[in-house]
């Protein structure tokens, strides 16, 4: 038995059964250490799907960029990607009435440039590089993963573990998915406070101290702006960068074309456009050719939003965009702070 | 630079139909406040794009006040509201980034509010010049 049976086996169900038109999904690449994006439309190529612990891409972003309207696409995501779908559908880039998630739990994943040799899957406590069972390296950890909060998948349809053929349906439509596939729904039996008390520590650990040592994070930051080299991958990984017509932009208003390194603004614009949302996905950092530790910068500030607005990115589709909408109550209050 | 010779620069937008007539009221009833601001007027509180505030800071502008009309009463219905959240977020923003938020500040100033007009820019004034010159200044 491979890892992912249940994912596959559901995918395989459901392009017979003709549920979607086509899944998108990671198969292998050139090697082990290699996985690529592909949609899938004939069934028997469902075995090709791979669910070793890389993340390369953002589904999501691949999804709005290429997927082809009206027609209905299972994704076979992790939940930074099952995120990322619900925040595009919320901005209105895809239908979420034509998507199937099909999410996967997942307890970190490995950049393939700083992995192991041998395919590597990661489990809540331990790991198996190139089919040996080994105790968990956090350090090998992309460093967003370490901080994430959301191992279970819950936002999407239906949430499988790797191991085993557990699986549960969150939706109605994951309800039929399973049906299709001949799964019956049952939990996993992973203990999700363990990986909360993980992502606690770590966001300890990576974000600095608000309210002290101004100077010292200003600097920080300034420094490691001035490194960007302007290659624009920040922005076109960033599944929550869906504008075709984007204000940073050379010649446009806020970047002069030429000019290096471009101003600090520009972080600081794609800052404030994100922040409110950030999934905490990790691309930007991870295609930064300059290593500018982005995500961790983007999830601090997404972290102090999300509790003074009360609103966490990509679970709930009808949850209204914190900066695009207000209440009746604010309406009435005066002063300028929230209730 | 010593705190008595330091005077702040301070950019000040007001929105056309409340607190900009505020400051032209403050103006005809000869009410004295400091010279430290520049005014932009623009036509809503929530024209002001956070991008306007963090570009003037980078510029090495001593301090942002953003001035619009009273809750609820904003020309444009509903205007405000957004300028309220979207302060709140952009001042958790220089925090995270090591700017100290208060030098972004948000007020309510009403077109028969002259009085307060003067207060808030005096205040502010007085609040920029305890922070001291903006860090980013000449950077």
């Amino acid at each position: 038995m491979r890892y992912g049976d249940t994912v596959r086996k559901t995918v395989q169900a459901m392009l017979e059964k003709g549920m979607v038109d086509e899944v998108l999904a990671f198969v292998r690449g050139v090697d082990e250490r290699d996985v690529v994006p592909a949609f899938i439309t004939d069934a028997a190529e469902a075995e090709k799907i791979t669910v070793a612990s890389y993340q390369p891409y953002s589904l999501a972003s691949i999804l709005a960029d290429y997927g082809d309207k009206g027609k209905k696409i299972g994704l076979v995501v992790r939940s930074c990607d099952a995120r990322g779908v619900i925040e595009l559908a919320k901005r209105n880039q895809v239908n979420r009435d034509d998507i199937y998630l099909i999410g996967i739990e997942c307890y970190g994943t490995v950049n393939p440039a700083n992995a192991k040799e041998g395919e590597i899957y990661i489990f809540h406590d331990a790991m198996e590089v190139g089919g040996k069972k080994e105790a968990l390296d956090e350090s090998l950890l992309s460093a967003n993963c370490r901080r994430c909060e959301y191992p279970v998948p819950g936002m999407a349809d239906i949430s499988c573990a790797i191991d085993g053929d557990g699986a549960i349906a969150n939706t109605p439509k994951g309800e039929e998915m399973l049906a299709a596939a001949n799964l019956k729904s049952q939990g996993s039996t992973v203990d999700a406070s363990a990986m909360k008390e993980r992502a606690a520590r770590w966001q300890d650990k990576d974000f600095p101290n608000l309210g002290t040592d101004r100077q010292e994070r200003l600097d920080y930051w300034l420094r490691q702006f001035d490194k960007c080299i302007k290659c624009y991958g920040c922005r076109n990984v960033c599944p929550l960068c869906y504008c075709k017509d984007c204000a940073l932009d050379a010649d446009r208003v806020w970047v002069e074309r030429g000019r290096m390194p471009p101003p600090r603004l520009f972080h600081l614009t794609r800052l404030m456009h994100i922040a409110d949302s950030c999934l905490n996905c990790g691309q930007c950092e991870a295609v930064c050719p300059m290593e500018i530790p982005l995500t961790r910068l983007y999830h601090q500030l997404h972290n102090e939003l999300r509790s003074i607005f009360d609103y966490e990115s990509g679970i709930n589709i009808d949850d209204a965009l914190p900066l695009g909408t207000f209440t009746e109550e604010e309406m009435k209050a005066g002063g300028v702070e929230l209730g | 630079m010593t705190t008595a010779a330091f005077r702040p620069k301070i950019l000040a937008f007001l929105c056309n139909w409340c607190s900009y007539a505020g400051a032209d009221l403050a103006g005809v009833s000869r009410i004295q406040y400091p010279s430290t601001i520049r005014v932009i007027r623009t036509m809503c509180s929530c024209r002001v794009n956070p991008q306007f505030v963090t570009k003037a800071l980078l510029m090495g502008v001593d301090g942002v006040l953003v001035l619009g009309c009273h809750p609820g009463e904003c020309h444009y219905i509903e205007g405000n509201m957004y300028t309220r959240r979207r302060v709140i977020a952009l001042k958790r923003m220089l925090e995270v980034l090591g700017i100290n938020p208060d030098r972004v500040r948000l007020e309510w100033v009403s077109a028969s509010e002259g009085t307060r007009f003067a207060d808030t820019v005096e205040s502010f004034t007085a609040t920029i010049r305890q922070l001291g010159p903006n860090p980013l200044r000449g950077g």
